[in-house]
């Protein structure tokens, strides 16, 4: 709310200049984010925080610069002309709906002349940012901003029978307010009514047929207090918010509604002349006292930690309208520990209704820094998340295998998602999305990386490998479900040309390696199967898959897939290169890292050289490296150490239906040096093991 | 062509005393400084040279030992001897100093040849980076680890009830003007996309029995337009500690230990009174502006202080909601925009550059 320095100054003299008061306000609560120069003074702009309705005008918001300076408050009060003739003779008004409007106040001014406003009032209008209209209208709006009261005042000639109803709303009613926008209404709202019909909304807005124009003579001026939660209900489903709902919808205070209706008709009468009826139609079915509340000096330092003043906790109570009492029975004994005051909650503070409500109020006056700082013993370890070793583990292994942590939204567009999602997943759909494109929360991780690497690609960035560890989600039976996943996306060159070396694809071998790179965090024991998905392309795509720790046999539990992007989807999105993914999920393989890290023992160095042998081995299409190495480790050789794929290739002297696989065995004995005669014995059992299970041959050299 | 006395006795070239034995090794002496002179520095040469003296089969050296020494009458043995040794030990290292000297010059001139360009690139390894919120969320949960909070982590997608309803903002609440939401289809609870991670705060304290000191990292959710400051999400780490002897004085130096931790020990710490309604009293905790030191400047709209997080002690209305003893117990929490803090510690102005991923701004923080 943007406040006039100087408006301030005619309800406390509180003598600080602008910039001072600026930090003063804003150590008390009410923070000021700037200050500006207008026609009309100085204008601060207060960011008032949402359980502080009655700091929504100038009064109220004096009231906490008395507070802050200790300075009295000057008295409001409306000096009134009023004739002979009777309100109470003009108009009725009565409350239907006691449960929507707490209290109604109405005025009658009569033969008053409507007419543009004079400079000051202007002025002071536009410095806050509202345009002047006229004289009758600018002064309701002026003592809103004054005294924080919404207001509004009515042609008492466009209203049937010249009174007023406070009711709920027809249904289907319709009404055209005063912005000019044809409303349907709703039984749930609280509607102002002449005789016959719904003349505005109760404390949102005015409607178009009683508005005051420069032809209007005689006013109603209403001051009211309408239930805060009707008022928001009402402004939410009419999709209209006003300064009026804004101060009802937080909790306007019903004591000051017959006093914001005096000051306006003081106003209209030194600005607009007319006769001003006597009295006020008072309707106040809602009438509440405000509690007692105490505040005692141990809750004070039980929750502070820190001591304050008697006189200043007093001073502080009183000069925010609270009234405190000692009540103790230790009255005399100034800073006694068992001191306790009884308060009274005033009409403007609703939102203090216990002790630690007045805490509050003393502390921020008192100062918060003025206390001392400290800091908690504790008394228990401080604990990282279970698999923040492995996570950090993994994350440090990625980078130094080049990749990129990449972080994105979750809301993902929906038909991307859908790409990506496994059949029969029940995404977690935003119902109440702002665009097309965050629609959904994510059903992978793959579609935010395919994302991050178009972007890239669209901005000249042609060597990417990117990593995220973040999470799933979808709806399981209507429960959420999110799940951590490891995602990794890559696409380019595997190796950049330099002055040294040539450039390099990356590949599906790339990675793979990269993986295995992983997998060797996990203990090394991961499996490579077959599997497909529909993003993926057949021939480059595989299951990862880790020992299941709950079976002792060799069954492998799939924790996620590599594979290279399927051309037709590459193409529907308009990536031109060869784009690899990996998608794993996080908690098998953080498991699976912990675990190796607590398994992993120590073997002993070989004493012995191993010697390497190189077959080179002629195998039909389709036998795979996995089932030669079984082939071999079939024999149980024991000084056996390794089986590397060497070379492979296809054509040439190779027939075909057939390719050339060159395996690399290496043999090593804890005991002793192998003999020449031991390896060639082991050779030839080799040979005869592929031959017999495989047929492979051996390549004429 | 000289005849070669090596190839004879010394009996043979008539020497027969001591006298003349020496002046025979000395007129040898002479010869293999005469052949150095002409010889010794030619890298060409010099290989030649020292074969020609030290060769072991044809050698002078073997010779003289072979002609001279050996068949040496008994009377003379011993000034032959003593000469042969004295000749051997010149020549040798003669030869030794020559060579050394042609190695050096060799490779000086073969340094000339071979030197690098120091200016030019090596090969570096392309290793990656930890994107800028994760080294935030490390370092922020690092400070808060050496002062006794544990890191706990819970669901994004959230009841409406830890949402709001338990953290004292329900349905009709204006504090949920600032937290628009992004609701769930077609879920059991009426879900929703947390808006802060302050439902942790109530979930936390449903499990475990006090005392509680946690930290929260995690993303949230807020439906605003997007624009440079804001997106659909963003980062957020809470803070939650509740004891039987939590003061607002703790909170204090939490805070400050907090700032200084993060901002450098220069920067001071300012708690400006606020409102949120799960806590009471509420503060904003402000930093003395890192720009300007808190003079005033642009960035901190010329007030000398930044904006860093919202915090405040425990509402007891929230301990009513958990099952704790409000009358016993106390505490502090505190809720942080981890984006903001990274954005402000390294003037990152738009806040869509940290969820865009342009490689080449994740590189700028390797
Ligand atoms: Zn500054």
């Amino acid at each position: 709310m943007r406040i006039l320095y100087n408006w301030l100054e005619e309800f406390v003299d509180f003598q600080a200049p602008p910039a001072e008061l600026r930090t003063r306000l804003s150590l008390a609560g009410i923070a000021i984010d700037s200050i500006e120069d207008s026609t009309a003074g100085p204008v601060l702009d207060a960011e008032v925080t949402a359980n502080r309705p009655d700091c929504l005008g100038h009064y109220g918001l004096a009231r906490e610069v008395a507070a802050i300076y200790r300075r009295p408050m000057k008295p409001l009060q409306p000096k009134l002309l009023e004739s002979a003739d009777k309100a109470a003779d003009a108009t009725r008004v009565e409350i239907e709906s006691p449960d929507l409007c707490g209290r109604y106040t109405a005025r009658v001014l009569i033969g008053v002349r409507v007419q543009p406003s004079p400079d000051w009032l202007r002025q002071r209008l536009e410095a806050i940012g509202q345009n002047s209209i006229n004289n009758v209208v600018d002064i309701s709006n002026y003592v809103m901003f004054e005294l924080g009261h919404p207001l509004h005042a009515f042609d008492l000639d466009r209203l049937a029978e010249k009174r007023i109803v406070v009711r709920r709303a027809r249904p289907g009613e319709r009404m055209r307010t005063l912005d000019g926008v044809e409303r349907t209404l709703g039984p749930d709202m609280c509607v102002i009514a002449d005789a016959s019909r719904a003349v505005a909304i109760g404390g949102v807005l005015g409607g178009a047929e009683s508005e005051i124009g420069f032809a209007s003579r005689n006013l109603l001026i209403e001051s009211a207090w309408f239930d805060p939660i009707s008022v928001r209900r009402t402004s939410k489903a009419l999709g209209l918010r006003t300064e009026a709902s804004y101060r009802f919808e937080r909790g306007a205070d019903p004591e000051m509604a017959e006093l914001a209706s005096r000051r306006a008709a003081e106003l209209i009468q030194q600005l607009a002349g007319g006769q001003l009826l006597a009295g006020v139609v008072d309707v106040y079915p809602r009438r509440e006292v405000g509690p007692a509340i105490e505040l005692s000096r141990k809750e004070l330092l039980r929750v502070i930690g820190d001591d304050i003043p008697d006189r200043e906790i007093e001073e502080i109570l009183s000069a925010l309208g609270f009234h405190p009492v000692r009540k103790d029975t230790h009255r005399g004994s100034a800073g006694s520990i068992l001191a306790v005051w009884e308060c009274r909650q005033p009409s403007w503070r609703r939102d203090v209704t216990r002790g630690i409500d007045l805490i509050e109020e003393v502390a921020r006056h008192y100062g918060y820094e003025k206390f001392p700082s400290r800091l908690p013993a504790a008394r228990q370890p401080a604990k990282r998340l279970p698999h923040t070793g492995a996570l950090d583990l993994l994350g440090q292994r990625l980078i130094a295998l080049g990749y990129q942590e990449i972080v994105t939204i979750p809301l993902v567009d929906r038909r991307r998602d859908e790409i990506f999602r496994s059949p029969g997943a029940v995404p977690a759909v935003i119902g109440n999305p702002l665009a097309e494109d965050a629609s959904v929360m994510r059903s992978s991780g793959v579609v935010s990386m395919v994302a991050a690497l178009e972007w890239n690609l669209n901005h000249g960035q042609r060597n990417l490998r990117l990593f995220e560890m973040g999470k799933t989600y979808e709806l399981r039976k209507g429960e959420p479900l999110e799940t951590p996943v490891l995602t990794l996306g890559a696409t380019g060159l595997a190796r950049e040309k330099s002055l040294y070396e040539t450039s390099r694809q990356f590949g599906f071998a790339d990675l793979k390696g990269d993986l295995d790179g992983i997998g060797r965090l996990a203990g090394g024991r991961w499996r490579w199967g077959a599997m497909t998905k529909s993003w993926l392309n057949p021939a480059r795509a595989g299951e990862i898959g880790i020992p299941d720790p709950s079976t002792a046999s060799s069954s492998c539990r799939p924790i996620g897939v590599a594979g290279e992007l399927a051309r037709k989807i590459a193409d529907q999105l308009k990536l031109r290169q060869e784009i690899f993914l990996a998608e794993l999920r996080l908690e098998p393989l953080l498991e699976a890292v912990r675990e190796a890290g607590v398994l992993r023992k120590f073997e002993p160095l070989p004493r012995f050289p191993a010697v390497e042998r190189d077959f080179s081995l002629v195998l039909a299409d389709g036998v795979t490296f996995t089932q030669v190495v079984d082939a071999v480790c079939a024999l149980g050789i024991p000084e056996l150490r390794s089986i590397e794929a060497a070379d492979l290739f296809r054509g040439g002297q190779i027939p075909s239906g057939k390719f050339s696989l060159m395996i690399r065995v290496a043999f090593q004995s804890a005991e002793a040096t192998l003999t020449d005669r031991q390896i060639a014995e082991y050779s030839s059992q080799i040979l005869g093991a592929l031959e017999r299970e495989l047929g492979a041959t051996l390549r004429a050299s | 062509m000289t005849t070669d006395p090596t190839s004879e006795t010394l009996a043979e070239l008539g020497a027969t005393s001591p006298e003349a034995v020496r002046e025979k090794f000395a007129v040898l002496q002479a010869r293999f400084d005469a052949d150095i002179a002409r010889r010794g520095s030619d890298a060409d040469e010099q290989p030649a040279l020292a074969a020609e003296w030290t060769g072991r089969k044809a050698g002078a050296l073997t010779r003289i030992a072979e002609h001279w020494l050996r068949p040496a009458p008994a009377e003379l043995k011993r000034v032959v001897g003593q000469e042969f040794q004295k000749l051997k030990a010149h020549v040798e290292s003669v030869l030794e100093q020559k060579r050394a000297e042609l190695d050096a010059r060799a490779e000086a001139a073969s340094a000339a040849l071979d030197r690098i360009d120091l200016s030019l690139p090596g090969v570096e390894r392309r290793v990656g980076t930890r994107h800028l919120v994760r080294q935030t969320f490390d370092e922020l949960i690092g400070i808060f680890l050496s002062i006794g909070f544990s890191v706990v982590e819970g669901p994004e997608i959230e009841t409406p009830y830890y949402n709001f309803e338990a953290l004292g903002i329900p349905e009709h609440h204006p504090a949920r003007d600032n937290m628009d939401t992004f609701y769930i289809d077609g879920s059991r609870g009426n879900h929703l996309l947390r808006t802060h991670t302050s439902p942790m705060q109530i979930r936390t304290m449903e499990k475990q029995p006090p005392p509680v000191r946690i930290v929260v990292p995690g993303k949230v959710y807020r439906r605003d337009n997007p624009d440079a400051t804001h997106g659909y999400m963003f980062h957020q780490i809470e803070g939650l500690a509740v004891d039987t002897d939590i003061t607002f004085c703790d909170f204090k130096g939490t805070v400050e230990y907090f700032v200084r931790e993060f901002l450098g020990p220069k920067a001071r710490t300012r708690l400006r009174p606020s409102y949120f309604p799960f806590t009471e009293p509420s503060a904003e905790v402000d930093a003395s502006c890192h720009v300007c030191g808190g003079s005033g400047c642009r960035i901190c709209k010329f007030s000398g202080w930044i904006e860093l997080f919202g915090a405040g002690m425990v509402n007891p209305a929230v301990y009513g909601f958990v099952n704790y003893d409000a009358e016993k117990l106390s505490g502090f929490a505190f809720g942080m925009g981890v984006d903001r803090l990274a954005m402000m510690k390294h003037g990152i102005t738009e806040l869509p550059l940290l969820f865009g991923n342009d490689v080449r701004f994740l590189r700028q923080f390797p």
